[in-house]
């Protein structure tokens, strides 16, 4: 939620209609119906790997996040300017990734409530460009660390 | 039931340490104070003045040289107590960018300014005879200054310039508020103190006769009778006697909202000018490389007055929200 409120500011024209409704244009791939491709021009988040250290006063949790994201370019150019568009979601990813640190929510209840500790990253580390066809693709990964609060 | 409002924070989780640095009154002898309980809080991007950002640092290393003896007493001997018979405290570290302030801080002697010389100047090591500065106007302050039209002409967006007040012969510490250097003796050299001087900028605009500046002065509003001078770049010396002095302030500021401080009232350059180099990718050891300034410095003691104690360095530590403590 939180990169999602940053990339509403970011970029406020980078939206997607999901269930009919228009948002920022991130989205968990698990809370969403399954679908055979990403769609284009949005970012698509997928949760990875998970570890635990919890030798420390409290433990520490370390969840591997894949963003994904993908374009043709736009139609007015005849998609010529699918390098431009991914560079620009590369630029938009990195500053929606800054700072790299958010006040940690509990969103099992309505409306969240706000914990008492934050979560925080590590810096982005980006894959190859992949060009399929009239698609230009990317992926970036970023550890995502959190402490365990009294109760979770 | 009420739910627990604490939490046990681990060691603190952190990425690159901040410097910040505020010029010592060498004349006075009057370090730069900061006090956590009051400041601690700051914006890491817009330090509470007089510090100035030097941004983040990499390979910071404090080194703690006091030595204590023990008071040996008894068959077999045995410590009875301790005293305290050396205090001494270094710093290092590496700066990520080549600025004046970076320059001079790392160091361990006289920084310059080289001023554009004047046609047909005798070439010097340090920078031959300077154009002639021109007479800033009534109305400048610290972001914007004033000349007469036909002056400003002579400047373009991208001119580097340092400002102050002519060299009339005077010794001992020379620059305000930064003393740039130590004159034994009067020179020759009426641009001397704006050689020295950290009192520069970049020039972001031209407009009529006013110089808009992309930061302000350090020294902010220049004082009248100053004076302005094109730079082309900086110098500095391996030798000389002149030793820079600042207070520092180093911060680590924790991912859960907690900070470290390092405060040193007094810190002397010691190292001669060093560098290291980086390469910029780190795969490849023989590519493009990022070329560092090095410092290394030896902190000077200042009494508390709290109770008189001499010290050389406050390590500060404010918890994070909710933290045990």
């Amino acid at each position: 939620m939180a990169l999602r409120a940053r990339l509403a500011s970011i970029n406020p024209e980078r939206m997607v209609l999901i269930r009919g409704a228009l948002r920022p244009g991130i989205l968990v791939e698990e809370a969403e119906a399954p679908a055979s491709q990403s769609p284009p021009d949005v970012f698509v988040l997928r949760w990875l790997g998970l570890g635990s250290d919890s030798s420390l006063a409290s433990t520490l949790v370390a969840q591997e996040c894949e963003i994904l994201y993908q374009t043709c370019g736009t139609q007015c150019f005849g998609g010529l300017d699918r390098g431009r568009a991914l560079c620009a979601m590369d630029a938009e990813l990195v500053a929606m990734l800054a700072p790299c640190g958010t006040p940690k929510l509990n969103y099992a209840s309505q409306p969240p409530v706000t914990m008492l500790t934050q979560v925080f990253w590590d810096e982005p580390a980006f894959t190859p460009l992949v060009a399929q066809r009239d698609r230009v693709s990317r992926s970036a990964r970023v550890t995502v660390y959190s402490y365990l609060e009294q109760g979770e | 039931m009420m739910a627990e409002n604490w939490f046990a924070a681990p060691a603190p989780i952190a990425q690159r340490a901040r410097a910040y640095f505020a010029p010592v009154s060498r004349a006075t002898k009057t370090p730069v104070v900061f006090d956590a309980s009051q400041q601690g809080a700051f914006d890491l991007d817009s330090p509470p003045a007089p510090w100035i950002d030097l941004g983040p640092i990499q390979r910071l290393t404090r080194s703690a040289g006091s030595k204590s003896v023990a008071r040996m007493a008894g068959i077999p001997a045995a410590a009875l107590e301790q005293a305290r018979e050396t205090l001494n405290a270094q710093v290092s570290f590496e700066f990520l960018s080549w600025t004046k302030l970076t320059m001079a801080l790392a160091t361990g002697s006289q920084h310059m300014n080289l001023l554009v010389p004047a046609t047909g100047g005798t070439p010097a090591c340090d920078g031959a005879q300077a154009a002639p500065a021109v007479a800033l106007q009534a109305g400048s302050t610290a972001s914007v200054l004033q000349l007469a039209a036909a002056d400003a002409a002579r400047f373009a967006a991208g001119s580097t310039i340092a400002v102050d007040a002519d060299y009339t012969g005077q010794t001992g510490f020379l620059g305000t508020p930064v003393s740039g250097a130590y004159l034994r003796q009067p020179l020759n050299d009426v641009d001397y103190i704006r050689r020295i001087t950290f009192n520069v900028a970049l020039v972001s605009q031209v407009a009529g006769s006013a110089l808009t500046l992309a930061q302000p002065l350090p020294g902010g509003v220049p004082a009248p009778g100053s004076k302005l001078q094109a730079l082309a770049g900086f110098v500095d010396r391996e030798g000389g006697t002149f030793y820079q002095e600042w207070s520092a302030l180093f911060v680590i500021a924790g991912t859960q909202g907690e900070r470290i401080f390092f405060h040193y009232p007094r810190l002397q350059s010691i190292a001669g000018t060093e560098e290291t180099t980086q390469p910029v990718d780190g795969k490849q050891e023989g590519g493009l490389a990022q070329s560092l300034l090095r410092g290394r410095f030896l902190a000077l003691p200042v009494p508390d007055p709290l109770d008189g104690e001499r010290v050389l360095c406050y390590r500060t530590f404010l918890p994070a929200p909710h933290a045990l403590i």
